[in-house]
């Protein structure tokens, strides 16, 4: 369709014709859903690709059979999560804008060349995830540099338009976590002045909307749904009790905000952030987040993480740069592939401590789902085919797991449209090319 | 198509000269037949290649396609492999033909441009440098309203009762319930415990905990808040950047970064500027702790204690107005009034009106939406105009003449407004925002954070790089105020450097931590490309990038644009103890692909190589002595001929002095500057461009030039 979604809800709540047409929505919306979904959904986003496909699936993709395969040499972090992964082969971005660094970061999570679209985390944000304190939580590490270009980011809250994550994971810990006490748990006070506040903003936010009609309604729209955000907060989330959690968070002592942008503090930043994460799901303040690591086209100087393997003191190698060593031939090769392994590592880490979290009669894994992802397939050629794509969590149930699917060739915009099935959303395509969700990746 | 995307590159044709005889052309000897091909080619051309080669051929983010003088054949041949950039393939065969045929016919002999279309009415987000300059205008004074900034000072007493452990455990630690769970420990010493800590900005909420099991307030901070089960929290308001001691006040330190749109080096691009949730968040919360620590006798004459009705009144109308940048409606007076009477109490009230206003979009959005006009565009009321006027010279909310030339109605007149342009131009802070146009014009900012090797470049420290930045500034100020000479930022032989910069440089004769102007005592760095702010920026960690260096003066200074390497350009040539970096790079113009582009950048960026990574003259490189002859083809523009060789920085600083397209480039990349945008194409600021030259070139008629121009004021 020529509208995106945002545009036809709008549509639709403008339109005589409101009823009918909700009703068709809901009804195509239960196409794709299980009956076990996942409660909530992670992005974790990597720069600059994965090496070339090589005999038996290179060091990225697996060889084997459907179920009973061996992880490539970059995947070996996610041995232990196996049987909590799908691995999935044959996805590809199609053709997109040239220098596909920036094109695939526009395109992994919207779907549309360009950006021009929502991504499916903020889509998911809105819909499944609306009623948490905090729809949506985009943290990152030495991921929205000084003046970073916009390009450089994943997430889309609407069609063209990109946010910068918060890279200081004690700020965002502040945000999150700043009014509550050891132990927490419990509604949250109610300030009436807070409240009148708030509402005064609203009020002058809707006449500066009905001043400018047709005029930059994207912005006022994204602006309106950042304020109504506050609004619940601020009027105690309709009286929702939190669940009581854990809320310290040892992690944070290691970073130092000082130099947040300093490649040697990028493994504290990150583990930081990834905590940040867990605790705000478990804490349930949050049910979507996009964790970016670093930026594409990366000038992380990945050699200057002190006690990883990577670490070469007196030696510059950056991501993007060793992504242009991505064929086996080069001398250098070897950095790349370790380099995507430390990734890995760090993707292994989080979904470790989701599963070290009980939650049910499971982990919280188990209710997760979890996105691997970078924004090229080939690092050094920057194709958009045979993308490195992994998904992992149970999504309650549904997922099934510890498999290898092969698609041949599909669009990935239906692995966002099986995301979204995965989370109770009903969406039958998302973005561009789209031909409903991935067939036997969902029970 | 995105900025780094465009390219004509006509030099590239000569690459696909080899093809051009299957792109032959000669069937067309019949007239009408090439009228046909012409006709043809008028649709495509507007369709395919104006959005970015401008309508006239005239240039925009792609080259100026008039008075072309590569062969036909090897044109087609050019559009069929490689037009449009990104879609090439998409005009081939009779397609390339006729739009070739169309450009060749049509684009000839002098430009004519018509005025400038209006741009699309809008909202402007606060950048957060507009921000912060109007947060401090608005409640006076720049320093932190909040107490500390910096660092915070834990100190516990313990009295009598001897303690194994005493820690702080807060909002920005995770709660740690002991030491050894990441709980920030106080040392004893005299009798007390104590620590001293960098806190995030903002709110933080912490308790002491002794002996990693009892928590309790801090007994020194009177700040507290309930925590929601019976007992306090202290509380503690950070108003500073993040990174401690010395850090300046700053009530945005935790807002997310102003970004830009990809090849776009200024703030305040409006389309991708937008205020999300997380955003929102901060905004709100920058209000409420604001307005909190607010010193309400600043902001209104009355006292609002005491005032009654008749004081919030007054606040809601004089306030409302500086922070709404205009005159509130009735509703709005009635609305904050409302707010204010709500609470109960009248301090409460007053700090409930002011975040409320803050926090409202009439305060975070310039607002250019104008009024309609008979003719169906809309004009600017005289109080956009103030504020589009205030915030492009001085990066701030208009001051009170400003706010009264619009309340009288002078700013609905041209020389109304030319009036109050000149004298915010006469004022220091115009200066400010001139260093800040040079940094972002330059990427000179980037040299805060630019990655360098400790092992290559010890001693590049943070100090040493403010000390750059400042350099650059001070140069822009100078040429935009002082000598009012443009081509000073090209070849001035002078420059501002402090002991530390100076030291540096090897110049001697300047102590203390001032900048000094300075004459370069030889001719070897001239303008802005000897300062180290661009020296470093341009090179990398480990060595110096002639690359970046040719590119800096192709797209920064020319306005000449290049698309990214092809996906198999390689790294970096490794560096080699035996080897130059200039015969390293020597691949580039050897092999024929990378040639087609190299041939523009690598000879600029050889002329700089008597300059190491971090800005520093050297006269040899490992030994070997340095060639740092440049060469630059095409000065003024693709299929020019324009041609230049020089062998210092000095001399390539004169030819850009002189150059036609470097002029140009600088009125291009203030418009870009100044109005948050890109130009639409040459045309837009061709009438700019020319009152810059006729005035001899001096600099202020540059921003006399786009502050007056007709397009400034009117909106679609």
């Amino acid at each position: 369709m020529s509208m995106n979604r945002r545009a036809l809800l709008r549509f639709f709540a403008s339109s005589a014709m409101t009823l009918p047409f909700a009703g068709l929505l809901a009804r195509s919306s239960e196409a794709g859903v299980p009956t076990q979904t996942a409660k909530r959904f992670v992005v974790f986003y990597f720069p600059d690709g994965v090496p070339e496909p090589g005999p038996g699936g290179g060091k990225w993709h697996p060889s084997g059979s459907d179920t009973s395969f061996t992880l490539g040499e970059n995947l070996q972090p996610l041995a232990p999560f196996a049987s909590r992964c799908a691995f999935l082969k044959g996805l590809s971005m199609g053709p997109t804008d040239a220098g596909s660094h920036p094109g695939g970061a526009k395109k992994l999570l919207t779907g549309v060349d360009g950006g021009g679209g929502e991504s499916i985390d903020r889509y998911l944000a809105r819909t499944v995830g609306a009623g948490a304190p905090y729809k949506h939580l985009y943290l990152g590490a030495m991921a929205a540099q000084n003046s970073a270009s916009g390009d450089k980011f994943v997430s889309y809250p609407s069609a063209g338009t990109t946010a910068a994550p918060e890279d200081n994971p004690v700020q965002a810990f502040a945000r999150l976590f700043g009014g509550a006490t050891p132990g927490g748990g419990g509604a949250p006070a109610v300030d009436p002045t807070q409240v009148s506040v708030v509402d005064t903003a609203l009020a002058d936010l809707n006449d500066l909307r009905a001043r400018l009609g047709d005029a930059e309604r994207a912005k006022l729209d994204l602006h309106l749904e950042g304020l109504r955000d506050v609004e619940r907060r601020v009027k105690g989330l309709g009286g929702q009790a939190l669940p009581s959690c854990d809320q310290s968070l040892a992690s944070l002592a290691q970073v130092d905000t000082g130099k947040l942008y300093e490649a040697a503090e990028f493994p504290d930043v990150l583990r930081a952030q990834i905590d940040v994460m867990v605790q705000a799901m478990a804490c349930g303040l949050t049910k979507v987040g996009v964790i970016q690591a670093s930026q594409h086209t990366s000038e992380l100087i990945m050699s200057r993480f002190a006690g990883t393997p990577l670490y070469k003191p007196g030696f510059d190698m950056r991501s993007h740069q060793a992504s242009h060593y991505g064929q086996s031939s080069d001398p250098k090769f070897a950095d790349y592939v370790a380099q995507r392994t430390w990734f890995v590592s760090q993707f292994a880490y989080l979904l470790d401590q989701l599963a070290q979290r009980p939650e049910g009669a499971g982990t919280m894994l188990d209710n997760s789902i979890v996105l691997l992802c970078t924004e090229v397939g080939e690092g050094n050629t920057h194709t958009h085919d045979q993308m490195p794509f992994v998904l992992a969590g149970r999504a309650g149930g549904s997922l099934r797991t510890g498999r290898v699917f092969d698609f041949g060739y599909r669009r990935h915009s239906d692995l966002l449209v099986t995301i979204a099935n995965a989370m109770g959303d009903g969406l039958t395509s998302f973005g561009q090319a789209s031909a409903g969700g991935l067939p036997g990746v969902l029970a | 198509m995105s900025r780094r995307n465009a390219l004509t590159a006509l030099g590239l044709a000569a690459l696909f000269g080899s093809s051009a005889a299957l792109g032959a052309c000669s069937k067309d000897d019949d007239p009408s037949a090439r009228r046909d091909r012409v006709k043809n080619g008028a649709e495509i051309y507007s369709s395919m290649c104006a959005s970015c080669h401008g309508p006239q051929g005239e240039g925009g983010r792609a080259p100026a396609l008039r008075d072309l003088k590569t062969p036909e054949p090897e044109l087609v041949a050019f559009v069929s492999e490689r037009m449009p950039l990104g879609k090439a393939g998409t005009c081939t065969g009779d397609c390339a033909a006729d739009v070739v045929a169309y450009i060749l016919a049509t684009f000839k002999g002098p430009l004519v441009c018509e005025a400038p279309k209006p741009v699309a009415r809008g909202l402007r987000l606060l950048t957060r440098r507009e921000y912060r300059n109007t947060v401090a205008d608005l409640l006076g004074g720049t320093g932190s309203p909040s107490a500390p900034c910096g660092t915070t000072t834990f100190v516990y007493d313990p009295g009598a009762t001897p303690r194994k452990s005493v820690h702080v455990a807060g909002s920005f630690n995770g709660w740690p319930q002991t030491v050894a769970g990441g709980g920030w420990p106080l040392a004893f010493g005299g009798g007390k415990w104590s620590l001293t800590r960098a806190l995030p900005p903002g709110r933080s909420t912490y308790k002491l905990v002794l002996d990693d099991s009892q928590w309790i307030a801090d007994p020194a901070n009177p700040k507290t808040e309930p925590d929601g089960f019976g007992g306090v929290n202290s509380v503690v308001d950070v108003a500073c950047s993040a990174g401690g001691a010395g850090g300046a006040a700053d009530p945005t330190a935790a807002f997310p970064p102003d970004t830009r749109p990809e090849g776009f080096p200024f703030d305040d691009h409006g389309a991708g500027r937008v205020i999300t949730s997380a955003h929102m968040d901060e905004l709100f919360r920058a209000a409420a702790s604001l307005a909190r620590s607010a010193d309400l006798s600043k902001i209104v004459r009355c006292d609002v204690k005491s005032g009654g009705e008749a004081c919030l009144s007054e606040l809601v109308s004089g306030f409302g107005a500086r922070a709404f940048r205009r005159p509130l409606t009735t509703a709005e007076r009635d609305r904050y009034a409302k707010l204010g009477r709500g609470q109960g109490d009248a301090d409460k009230g007053a700090r409930a009106v002011v975040q409320a206003m803050l926090a409202s979009s009439s305060f975070l959005y310039r607002s250019e939406i104008g009024e309609l006009q008979a003719d169906g565009t809309y004009r600017l009321t005289p109080h956009e105009i103030a504020s589009a006027l205030s915030y492009s010279l001085w990066a701030t909310t208009p001051d009170e003449e400003l706010a009264r030339a619009a309340d009288s109605g002078e700013l609905a007149r041209p020389e109304g407004v030319e009036r109050q342009a000149r004298r915010l131009l006469a004022s220091p802070r115009a200066r400010e925002v001139i260093g800040v146009f040079a940094e972002q014009w330059l990427g000179a900012e980037n040299v805060k954070s630019v990655e360098k090797s400790e092992q290559v470049y010890p001693g590049f420290d943070a100090p040493l790089r403010e000390s750059m930045l400042a350099e650059t500034r001070a140069l822009a100020a100078s040429a935009f105020f002082d000598t009012r000479r443009g081509a000073d930022l090209f070849d001035a032989s002078y420059t501002y450097v402090d002991e530390r910069l100076a030291k540096h440089y090897g110049l001697p004769g300047v102590s203390g931590a001032d900048l000094r102007k300075l004459n370069y005592p030889d001719g070897n760095r001239a303008g802005v490309l000897g300062h180290g702010s661009v020296l470093a920026t341009t090179g990398h960690s480990d060595q110096t990038s002639p690359i970046r260096r040719g590119l800096f003066v192709r797209r920064r200074l020319l306005c000449q644009e290049f698309p990214p390497p092809p996906p198999n350009a390689g790294g970096v040539p490794k560096v080699d103890p035996g080897a130059t970096t200039r015969e390293r790079f020597a691949q580039h113009t050897q092999n024929p692909f990378c040639k087609s582009c190299h041939q523009y950048i690598d000879g600029v960026g050889f002329g700089f190589e008597a300059f190491d990574g971090v800005g520093r003259f050297r006269a040899s490189e490992g030994g070997k002595p340095v060639d740092s002859v440049g060469d630059m083809n095409d000065v003024e523009g693709f299929g020019k001929g324009t041609h230049a060789r020089f062998t210092s920085l000095a001399e390539l600083g004169k030819t850009l002095a002189e150059s036609d397209a470097a002029k140009a480039c600088l009125v291009t990349q203030y418009y870009r500057f100044a109005r948050g945008r890109l130009e639409d194409s040459a045309c837009t600021v061709d009438a700019i461009k020319r009152r810059y030259l006729e005035k001899s070139g001096d600099p202020q008629e540059i921003i006399l030039g786009v502050v007056l121009a007709p397009d400034f004021t009117v909106r679609r």
